[in-house]
């Protein structure tokens, strides 16, 4: 395939996804970012005026929080997805190779459970097992093991374990479907050849299921960059991200013309990441199938 | 799969790879043990041991008509939201990647955009263009939102599955003669079934556990569960938002069920 | 186009067409009063009993918003249509809403008559529009652990409790922010004495911060905390159904009010109806009912509570003189200063 190749007939099949996305996204997010630019709500308040203050509140920093909250987002985020991965590709690829039909609904359902338990009942689950009194730092006490808690929530480390626990399924989905696809002869054929397991592994399976990894990550990194409810329960005071900032201005500062500006800020910041990325998955495996 | 695995005597590497995965599951599933226990122990907050084992809070969620109505308007939508965003989903992915669209790249990325924004952003972003338009909170209104924030799953775990397979099949089926939708009933669709499975199960539960989206978007007496679960854990943190959570999943879990049936994560096509 | 609330009405007009046959315009012409208010146990009783004597006596439909946040809808909408008619919110939020002309800034015994009857501190010039309840912010601790009962807002930084003390993410919660100028109140020369009370507050690490009273609640009935900043209400509610020996003190230096109040929306098409609600609100009977299903302390001077609620709410005038109310308009103007300041101190 070259790029100077005309758009297909198939390039239609867009206009539906589009659409929506011109009606409820574009069209909301521009009113959105206007308001960014506002004092106030130039709707309801005759008031409000043009000005680029919010943003040079984040850029400036005087309070000196903003760009620490845009960091430790990002580094939350990446954390995050890396774990995800180590932890998904594992149980994905023993799903997308498993025989028993059986074996294989039991394991699909243990993984997607998790998703289900709704997003506040499950931090509150995790609350219990990380807190001081919680269920780990109890038993390794009554053990003898330990004599004070261990700090495992109220910090970063707790607010990955959680949000690791949530995005884990989005990428084992994502991959087993990939890993499915690979014909699993490759790998046999490999091994056959005289190759370990393990390399056969890293030699042929890995690099075939990249654009699952990539689209995995790209879900999984996305998802964590924008959560709120989880840090802000299991963070305590040592996690601010930008998502909870935003949260903040909404919800109880009242003030979503910088919510706005906030919100603008780390979509952009996001997208650059992502086009990148994409970038990456266009030259690792895009062309491959279509050679 | 055709190829059948071989039994073979005891093997360490094997046994490794089992106990890895064993673990792993048991790391997802502590939580929900600790959701089981929370919604059978009577005492109304978290305890550790629990005390005892009783079914007030499964009694107080199924007999409370505000949880019900809430419950199944959050199955109802989440279907309808499951049904658009797996066709408006697939069709963009495919054509994403067999459209020769220029700009691939940017475009893809503009498609995964509303993960990427704060969801509480999103709601007040359509809630301000509803009440600007004079739209007002329909219910199509929040289908209209859960699927915005759905769709982006659906192309990005089609999209995973279509970067993967070989073109040349769809080709040889057109050479072959077969109409280019023959080629997309016969030789596509059966093709990306797994990504779209699981682009689906994410936009079902996606819709099924939205909570910052909808929280602008409800209307009074048309709240979904987990709006009402929230504004009820504000005010009374006890076991009867665990025996939601334990209802709902058993609820979606049998709907990931029926969709595996229906299509499948596990592509059983030979090639 | 048709809201779904107009849907759900034309509809019930055609039911009635078709089972009547002719009081289907007496349907369109019905009043609705839309309402914010609390989930929960408040929520079940408001929606079990008192809306629906109030909608039977007025003859209209009260449509109650239980989804938060109220005040960020209520920004977006129209003035001259606004979302709501009533706003039920703390006072500080009310303090927001009145800068914004969101909501009016005076209700007089003209305009709701039982006004007459409140205590003071309901009207005082430290709230916009009427308290209807508050609740006594003070400490909260278990009995179990070898502690006093605390006499002072300074008993929780006793250093035996680090670790072991809560309070809230200031930014987010108006008992975090009300205890915040209650630090510099008791450390410093008042209310207002921030630099005080940012000094207090950095003392009080390591303390264990939540963002809502109901997860104060838990963590002290599983002992994840041993003291902590909370209202009355928030631990008297679980009195019986509760064995856990968490009990409530009121501190010397007095305890900080947390009303819940009403107001209406200058744009509103039926304030007459928006008034007469928060009159019916205020009625002593209506206010037993609330008060003893949530401990709140009514505002309304006439109503009698039962012995067991009588002993602990805020009940009798003197009672009544230990509530502080703090100045949310002062505190609201310098609120992004004091969100960064707290959250640098707090953090690591």
């Amino acid at each position: 395939m070259t790029n100077t190749a005309r758009p297909s007939p198939i390039a239609w099949l867009i206009a539906p996804a589009g659409l929506l996305f011109v009606l409820f996204f574009v069209m909301p997010f521009a009113v959105m970012t206007a308001m960014s630019f506002y004092s106030g709500n130039p709707v309801t308040n005759p008031n409000a005026f043009l000005t680029t203050r919010h943003y040079e509140r984040f850029i400036l920093d005087t309070a000196g929080i903003f760009h620490e909250a845009l960091w430790s987002t990002l580094r939350i985020g990446l954390v995050t997805t890396i774990v995800s991965l180590l932890i998904g590709y594992p149980l994905a690829h023993w799903m997308a190779r498993m025989q028993s039909r059986l074996g294989h609904a039991l394991v699909l359902m243990a993984v997607i459970a998790p998703m289900l338990t709704g997003i506040v009942v499950r931090t509150f689950a995790w609350m219990t097992i990380l807190q001081d009194k919680g269920v780990i730092n109890t038993t390794l006490i009554q053990w003898g093991l330990i004599e004070k808690p261990l700090p495992l929530m109220y910090n970063e480390f707790g607010t990955i374990v959680a949000l690791v626990h949530i995005y884990v399924p989005f990428m084992v989905l994502t991959l087993t479907g990939v890993i499915g696809r690979i014909d699993e002869r490759l790998e046999q054929a490999a091994r056959s050849l005289g190759a370990g397991r393990l390399r056969a592994f890293v030699e042929v399976t890995l690099p075939l299921s990249l654009p699952g990894i990539l689209a995995g990550s790209l879900l999984v990194f996305a998802l964590s960059i924008s959560a709120y409810v989880t840090p802000s329960l299991m963070g305590g005071t040592n996690v601010l991200t930008l998502p909870m900032l935003i949260a903040q201005q909404v919800g109880t500062s009242f003030n979503p013309n910088f919510a706005g500006a906030l919100g603008v800020i780390l979509l952009l910041v996001s997208l650059a990441i992502v086009v990148a990325y994409n970038r990456i998955l266009a030259r690792l495996s895009g062309e491959q199938g279509m050679a | 799969m055709s190829v059948a695995r071989n039994r073979r005597p005891f093997d360490a590497g094997r046994a490794a790879y089992l106990a890895l995965n064993a673990l792993l599951l048991a790391f997802l599933l502590l939580p929900i043990v600790i959701v089981l226990v929370f919604a059978l122990n009577p005492t109304p907050y978290i305890s550790f041991p629990p005390v005892g084992v009783s079914l007030r809070w499964f009694e107080k969620f199924f007999t409370s008509a505000e949880f019900m109505n809430a419950l199944w308007l959050s199955l109802w939508v989440a279907t309808v939201v499951l049904v658009l965003s797996i066709v408006i989903g697939a069709a963009c992915a495919l054509a994403l990647a067999r459209g020769n669209l220029p700009g691939r790249a940017v475009l893809t990325a503009f498609f995964m955009s509303p993960l990427m924004v704060p969801a509480i952003l999103t709601g007040l972003a359509l809630f301000q263009a509803y009440l600007l338009s004079g739209i007002g909170r329909p219910v199509w209104g929040l289908i209209a939102a859960h699927t915005l924030v759905a769709v982006p799953y659906v192309i990005r775990t089609t999209l995973a599955v279509l970067h993967n397979f070989d073109r040349r099949i769809e080709e040889a089926a057109a050479v072959l003669g077969a109409s280019p939708t023959r080629v997309f009933f016969e030789v596509t669709l059966p093709l990306i079934r797994p990504g779209v499975f699981a682009g689906g199960v994410f936009a079902f539960i996606v819709s099924f556990d939205q909570f910052p989206v909808s929280l602008f978007l409800v209307v009074p007496k048309g709240e979904t569960l987990p709006v009402v679960l929230f504004n009820y854990m504000k005010f009374d943190l006890d076991g009867a938002i665990a025996a939601a959570s334990m209802v709902s999943i058993l609820l979606a879990l049998s709907v990931v069920l029926v969709l595996e049936r229906l299509i499948g994560l596990k592509a059983y096509v030979k090639l | 186009m048709i809201s779904r609330r107009k849907a759900l009405r034309a509809g019930a007009g055609f039911a009635a067409l078709a089972t009547v046959g002719a009081p289907s315009i007496l349907h369109a012409q019905t009043k609705t009063l839309k309402i914010t208010t609390w989930g929960g146990k408040w929520g079940e009783v408001m929606k079990a009993t008192v809306l629906p004597a109030f909608e039977k006596e007025f003859k209209c439909t009260v449509s109650a918003d239980q989804a938060f946040p109220f005040l960020p809808k209520l920004q977006v909408s129209p003035k001259n249509e606004p979302i709501y008619d009533v706003l039920h919110a703390n006072s500080n939020e009310q303090w927001n809403a009145v800068v914004e002309g969101l909501v009016m800034d005076k209700i007089t015994a003209k305009e709701v008559p039982n006004i007459a009857d409140v205590y003071p501190y309901a009207v005082s010039d430290k709230i916009v529009g009427v308290t209807i309840f508050t609740s006594a912010i003070g400490l909260g601790y278990r009995t179990d652990k070898g502690l006093t009962k605390p006499t002072s807002w300074k008993d929780l930084a006793d250093p035996k409790l680090a670790g072991a003390r809560g309070g809230y993410l200031i930014p987010v919660n108006s008992l975090g922010q009300a205890h915040l100028m209650m630090l510099g109140k008791v450390y410093g020369k008042g209310l207002t004495d921030l630099d005080a009370a940012y000094k207090a507050l950095e003392a009080l690490k390591p303390i264990k911060l939540v963002d809502f009273t109901g997860q104060m609640e838990k963590m002290l009935l599983s002992a994840e905390v041993s003291m902590g900043v909370i209202h009355d209400s928030g631990v008297y509610r679980y009195e019986g159904a509760n064995m856990q020996p968490v009990d409530f003190a009121s501190p010397s230096e007095g305890v900080l009010a947390l009303e819940q109040v009403l107001n209406v929306t200058p744009g509103s098409k039926v304030k007459e109806l928006a008034f007469a609600y928060i009159d019916y609100m205020l009625r002593p009977d209506v206010q037993k009912q609330l008060a003893e299903a949530v401990w709140y302390s009514p505002a309304n001077k006439k109503v009698k509570l039962d012995a067991k609620y009588d002993a602990k709410l805020l009940t009798t005038p003197e009672k009544v003189a230990t509530l502080i109310q703090p100045d949310w308009k002062w505190y609201n103007a310098r609120r992004e200063d004091i969100d960064a300041r707290v959250t640098k101190i707090l953090k690591g």
